[in-house]
């Protein structure tokens, strides 16, 4: 009680700090709740948390490591997190070094720099790697904690469930091209029905080059991969059937999508009025058949 | 020697080749159906289901390209019998008992829809094939052709794209999906209806399997074809009716 009374200032301090710890337990609560409700689920949570499940880290790939390996010795953090409001209030994927990660992923570290989303991430006027916080919501490359949950990542997931999973996280960011995904063969018969034949997303799109496969010549590689007998001209087939994102010197791909989505349409048109008729016809006809019957007795 | 044409119970209808063809292209289609939107609606559970039985979508793909061979191939030999009852029966292809379809059809159908709709007392006359009997041969016998011309870009899409561009696949991909839901709304509905669930046949139209139809039927159902079997004082005049019992 004593303490409340005195000074104005510093008690509104002490309580906001108290309302944020308070805030952030009752979040911590919540994850670990929703995390031991949902296991090892498809997607890591959106933003992040400040606390770790130690026991969801201790099942992960990374859970015979040590804090220290990743987070470097404890005396350099002397400084309490509570100290520091700026840092809590920013999303902790967002503030670590990836640099480190580079330690034991080196192959895939030096792609992901070669890669698109880290030729956005600099042209967000940042690096992989650097401490930064989103621009905004809307345009924000991906950092390796985007796609990737430090602590919380298994290791040994099969491949259709490495698949189904990267549909999900790819999605996230890219929604149009995970539904187009999902409309195509490859899509269903990977994700829906589980055929590990199929391409997922990185099968064709590589995990850390991002690439974009717009140029024809990389997209023939790709595709030669599963279909050895493909012409360059195989490569016109429409996998994303959208437009969204698509450039607009991309007039190929733009007017074949136009093209597919018009022969849907004057198919369904077609389909739908020859059904209309004989759907109509033969139900007058029934009718027509049934009163005749009963009439004659 | 004569034979009283118009005394027996039961007429020959369907040979057994076109029995047999039935049954097959029956089958068939009923398993291209199954297999093959279960892979267009792949997300839906019964979809998984069917996958699952199968053993996965590509044994489901391979099934489906089985019996797509097997469907077309009734296809082919209805074809070159075709052929055969022309150059060795010496048949004819067209005429009131054939399957071709011509104006009279077209006179029948505006007929039957005045009947439908209680303006004509009885339904018109029909001859040996009704106009909606030769639409439900047609529909599958030119519905197999697109079908397997769109499978066939969808089996092969590498060989297609050295001919064409990719996007013909995607193109082959809608105009095979929507005529497959066409194709199965006509055969699994229309079809059923108007054969088998039509009070007097209901539950079943066994003609296609026995190959038999009664004299009371014929002479109920296809007025046209009765006069001229009554009239016919031989087997032989009255090709294709050939009296039973």
């Amino acid at each position: 009680l004593h303490n409340t009374g005195a000074s104005g200032g510093t008690g509104i301090a002490r309580g906001a700090r108290l309302a944020l710890a308070g805030t952030f337990l009752i979040f911590a609560l919540a994850a670990s709740a929703a995390g031991s409700i949902a296991g090892a689920g498809p997607v890591p949570e959106k933003g992040s948390s400040w606390f770790v499940d130690t026991s969801r880290l201790a099942q992960s790939a990374h859970g015979r490591l040590l804090c220290e390996d990743c987070h470097g010795p404890m005396k350099d953090h002397r400084k309490h997190p509570l100290k520091e409001r700026d840092l809590l209030l920013r999303e902790a994927i967002r503030t670590y070094d990836y640099g480190l990660c580079k330690s034991c992923h080196r192959l895939s570290y030096e792609r992901s720099l070669k890669g698109a989303h880290a030729k956005a991430l600099r042209e967000e006027g940042a690096a992989v790697g650097e401490k930064t916080a989103p621009k905004s919501e809307k345009k924000r490359a991906p950092v390796c904690g985007d796609c990737h949950s430090a602590h919380y990542e298994r290791s040994g997931l099969s491949r259709l469930d490495l698949g189904r999973r990267m549909t999900e996280v790819c999605g996230s960011c890219h929604p149009a091209q995970k539904e187009s995904y999902l409309k195509d063969f490859h899509g269903r018969a990977a994700v829906d029905l589980g055929n590990t034949d199929s391409a997922f997303c990185t099968d064709c799109h590589n995990a850390h080059m991002a690439l974009s496969l717009k140029e024809k010549g990389q997209a023939i590689r790709v595709c030669s991969r599963c279909h050895p007998k493909a012409s360059i001209r195989f490569t016109s087939f429409v996998i994303h059937a959208s437009v969204q994102n698509l450039p607009e010197k991309d007039q190929g791909k733009r007017d074949a999508v136009l093209l597919i989505h018009r022969v849907k349409i004057i198919a369904l048109i077609v389909v739908a009025l020859i059904l209309a008729f004989f759907f109509g016809h033969a139900f007058v006809w029934m009718l027509r058949e049934l009163h005749e019957k009963l009439r004659r007795h | 020697m004569k034979e009283n044409v118009s005394g027996a119970k039961a007429y020959r209808r369907f040979s057994v080749l076109h029995r047999l063809l039935h049954i097959v292209t029956m089958m068939g289609f009923i398993g291209l159906a199954l297999t093959g939107l279960s892979l267009a609606f792949s997300s839906q559970w019964w979809a998984k289901g069917v996958s699952w039985v199968l053993g996965g979508a590509e044994n489901t793909g391979d099934l489906h390209r089985f019996l797509a061979v097997m469907t077309y191939a009734c296809v082919v030999v209805h074809t070159l019998w075709f052929l055969y009852y022309k150059m060795i029966l010496k048949g004819t292809w067209s005429g009131p008992r054939s399957l071709l379809p011509r104006w009279q059809d077209l006179k029948d159908f505006f007929q039957h829809v005045r009947f439908i709709f209680g303006r004509r007392k009885t339904p018109p006359p029909f001859d040996k094939f009704t106009y909606f009997e030769k639409f439900d041969y047609w529909a599958f016998f030119i519905g197999m052709n697109t079908m397997g011309i769109t499978g066939l870009f969808l089996w092969f899409p590498e060989t297609v794209s050295r001919f064409l561009p990719g996007y013909f696949v995607n193109l082959a991909q809608v105009l095979h999906l929507y005529e497959a839901i066409m194709a199965v709304s006509l055969k699994f509905v229309i079809h059923t209806v108007t054969t088998h669930l039509r009070p007097g046949v209901y539950p079943l139209d066994k003609t296609i399997f026995t190959g038999l139809m009664t004299r009371e039927r014929i002479m109920a159902e296809h007025p046209a074809q009765w006069e001229n079997l009554a009239a016919a004082t031989d087997v032989k005049s009255a090709p294709g009716h050939r009296p039973v019992s």
